[in-house]
């Protein structure tokens, strides 16, 4: 317990650098900035603005984009309030009862409280990593590769049982994702896989361009096809701050929502993403006036958001400790993390406690700063959504030009994004997901390298995933959640948590 | 908090009215899903046909593709089989021409920055000063309520926005313009 603070101490004593302080303001301000652009989900966000951090040292690098993260997530809240387009799945319950209340002219009052809520669920969640940091990277340090491999096919299973839409195609998804990591030289002998010859693929897909092409330019081929339906807003604000009375009535939600948030984003397969979801039920289903949810009810704003927030923060836990992204985001974070040098799992605390506990300081800082920066800058987010798509996306493409090529100077991995964004336009299209897509890419490498490393040691047996007692318990969760979800009756309550 | 009306300009387009469901089942929605799928993984499969199976030391380069392939494939074939007696979706329309604008901006982005050489002729380098206005200018074409005079200020005012920010903010090393002032 001491030693939990300590760091922490160590931590808040590197974020609070005046240097990093720096970084994590401009991170949430351009991170809100381009998040509550209209149809700009976090993923994008990130990807759009990863170059703007190239230049900068790991720490500091990782502080700012952590920030613009957090800005992202709030962006995506603004624009679900107000103009009822939820940037990523886990707006779209703020959307629901946020946008009813913006309709109302309550729309300051659910920023507000999404504002606040997502500062407490914040700080609980910085206090739940520092906890978990430890013990979670003593466990890693104890997997061999079998039971790395192992713990990274349950992880994708509990992906796929958790994302909404067809299992069938979800799992075809990270299938595809892991595919694709394999295209370019193997890493161990050298030997050229699926180039076809092309130069800019011998080194592989870099996973930024195939973010950049499939969630950048995707998106805005998908918004040229199909143009969203917005669901315009004409009227007030209204005032931001709750009053106490509003804060007590909304409490209890934005605890329960942490709570929920804390521990579903902890999950190595995406539990974040059902947080906000599990919040609204629990909150429609503990309330008075059930009947009233999707009418504008603060709390179904205040829980979701609080359980989103807390989510977003606790699926960090998996990445720093394990080594392991459990969604997309935090496949980009992998990315970054890489390009800056630093590969991501249990060695990170124990080589650079600078930056792992600076990172997580400055969690709590970068939470701070968005109750901070964003209530009183409100009107001007207001005005960036007035800003006409057919500037808005010439703006995008020229950002992710120069961020593509900046990336290694290279400007076949601008073409390769293009093309890859037309695979992105195709996907959405035929229904698919693309976010199980980028966890199996990001997860793919590792995966084939410890599947290697396990089947070296055991020399060539595959019972070796079976007979190390803890790859079999998580190969055995894996089958278990996937026989669960293919079961009729628990998909039918699968769905009706998403569409509920 | 000041009394703020939000109004969103919107892509100017009427609402298309539901298009008829595809006249072949194969033209579904689903069913095309599934077969883009088999087809993906019968190109991966041939794509990594020249990769061995076994290596020095147990998995060679090829296993891990192959393996994948074959999954896809069944996937692939398993996803036209649920879905066999849904009702045939359509996709909507792939309006390719409509994306052609961007994907040319992204193009002349790629070749401009650093220059290209093609072998019949080579374009030089001309940097961001050239790159960054062509891939706006281009993709801005796109949309469908594009103002030209408005589209060319634009540009003009992001390219400058964006050599500040890249070159001299971040210190990224971007040529700007090498034609003009020798970087």
């Amino acid at each position: 317990m001491m030693a939990m603070f300590e760091n922490l101490g160590l931590g808040l004593s590197v974020a609070f650098t005046l240097q990093n302080i720096f970084f994590c303001f401009i991170g949430c301000l351009i991170g809100t900035l381009v998040g509550v652009l209209p149809g700009v989900g976090p993923v994008a966000t990130i990807s759009i603005l990863l170059p703007v951090t190239l230049s900068l040292d790991p720490t500091g690098a990782l502080i700012m984009l952590a920030g613009i993260y957090y800005g992202a997530q709030y962006g995506g809240s603004t624009t679900a309030i107000l103009v009822n387009i939820p940037g990523e799945a886990t707006a779209v319950v703020t959307a629901i009862d946020g946008h009813e209340m913006a309709k109302k002219g309550q729309a300051g009052l659910a920023l507000g409280l999404a504002a606040i809520g997502s500062f407490i669920a914040g700080t609980f969640a910085t206090i739940v990593i520092a906890a978990l940091a430890m013990p979670m990277t003593k466990l890693g340090l104890l997997f061999g590769p079998a039971e790395y491999f192992s713990l990274m096919i349950m992880g994708l299973v509990l992906a796929v049982v958790l994302a909404h839409g067809s299992l069938v195609k979800a799992l075809a998804m990270i299938v595809a994702g892991v595919l694709l990591s394999c295209v370019g030289a193997d890493m161990e002998t050298g030997r050229e896989r699926m180039t076809f010859g092309l130069q800019m693929l011998t080194d592989g897909i870099e996973f930024v361009v195939l973010a950049m092409g499939v969630f950048g330019f995707g998106e805005i081929f998908k918004n040229l096809a199909d143009p969203e339906k917005r669901d315009v807003m004409r009227g007030t604000i209204g005032r931001l701050l709750p009053t106490l009375t509003e804060l007590r009535q909304n409490l209890g939600a934005i605890l329960r929502g942490t709570g929920l948030g804390s521990i579903l984003g902890v999950l190595p397969g995406n539990g974040a993403i059902l947080a906000p979801f599990a919040s609204y039920a629990l909150e429609k289903r503990i309330s008075d006036r059930p009947q009233d949810f999707g009418k504008g009810v603060p709390q179904a704003v205040s829980g979701p958001e609080s359980a989103n927030n807390a989510g977003a923060q606790t699926s960090f836990i998996p990445l720093l400790t394990l080594g392991l992204p459990p969604n997309a985001v935090m496949a980009l974070m992998v990315g970054a993390m890489m390009i800056q040098g630093i590969v991501p799992g249990p060695q990170v605390i124990q080589n650079n406690p600078d930056l792992f506990w600076g990172l997580v300081a400055s969690m709590w800082i970068g939470n701070l700063m968005l109750v901070i920066i964003n209530l009183p800058l409100i009107g001007v987010w207001v005005k960036l959504l007035k800003v006409p798509y057919r500037l808005l996306f010439p703006a995008i493409v020229a950002f992710c030009c120069i961020g593509l090529f900046s990336i290694s100077n290279d400007a076949g991995q601008v073409i390769m994004a293009g093309i890859l964004g037309l695979l992105g336009f195709a996907l959405y299209k035929l229904q698919f997901e693309a976010a199980p897509l980028a966890l199996g890419f990001v997860l793919g490498r590792l995966l084939e390298e410890k599947l290697r490393q396990a089947l070296i040691i055991s020399d060539g047996s595959m019972t070796t995933f079976l007979t190390s007692p803890l790859s079999a318990v998580l190969l055995l969760i894996g089958l278990v959640a996937l026989i669960i979800a293919v079961l009729p009756s628990m998909r039918k309550s699968r769905d009706e948590i998403f569409t509920d | 908090m000041t009394q703020e009306v939000i109004h969103v300009d919107l892509p100017a387009r009427p609402p298309t009215p539901p298009a008829s469901p595809p006249s072949y089942p194969w033209l579904g929605r689903e069913r095309l899903a599934g077969i883009s799928l088999v087809v993906f993984g019968l190109f991966a499969l041939w794509a990594g046909s020249d990769l061995p199976f076994q290596g020095e030391g147990g998995v060679g380069s090829g296993l891990l593709p192959r393996a994948l392939s074959i999954m896809i494939i069944l996937l692939g074939l398993m996803q036209i089989a649920v879905t066999w007696n849904d009702r045939a979706e359509t996709t909507g329309s792939w309006p390719i021409r409509d994306m052609l604008p961007v994907l040319i901006g992204v193009f002349l982005f790629a070749i401009t920055i650093r220059g290209y050489d093609f072998g019949a002729f080579s374009v030089p380098v001309l940097g961001m000063a050239v790159a960054t206005p062509l891939s706006i200018i281009f993709s801005g074409i796109a949309a469908k309520d594009v103002r030209y005079g408005e589209l060319l200020i634009f540009a003009a005012i992001l390219t400058v926005v964006c050599i500040a920010l890249f070159r001299y903010a971040l210190g990224l090393s971007l040529a700007v313009a090498p034609w003009l002032i020798g970087y």
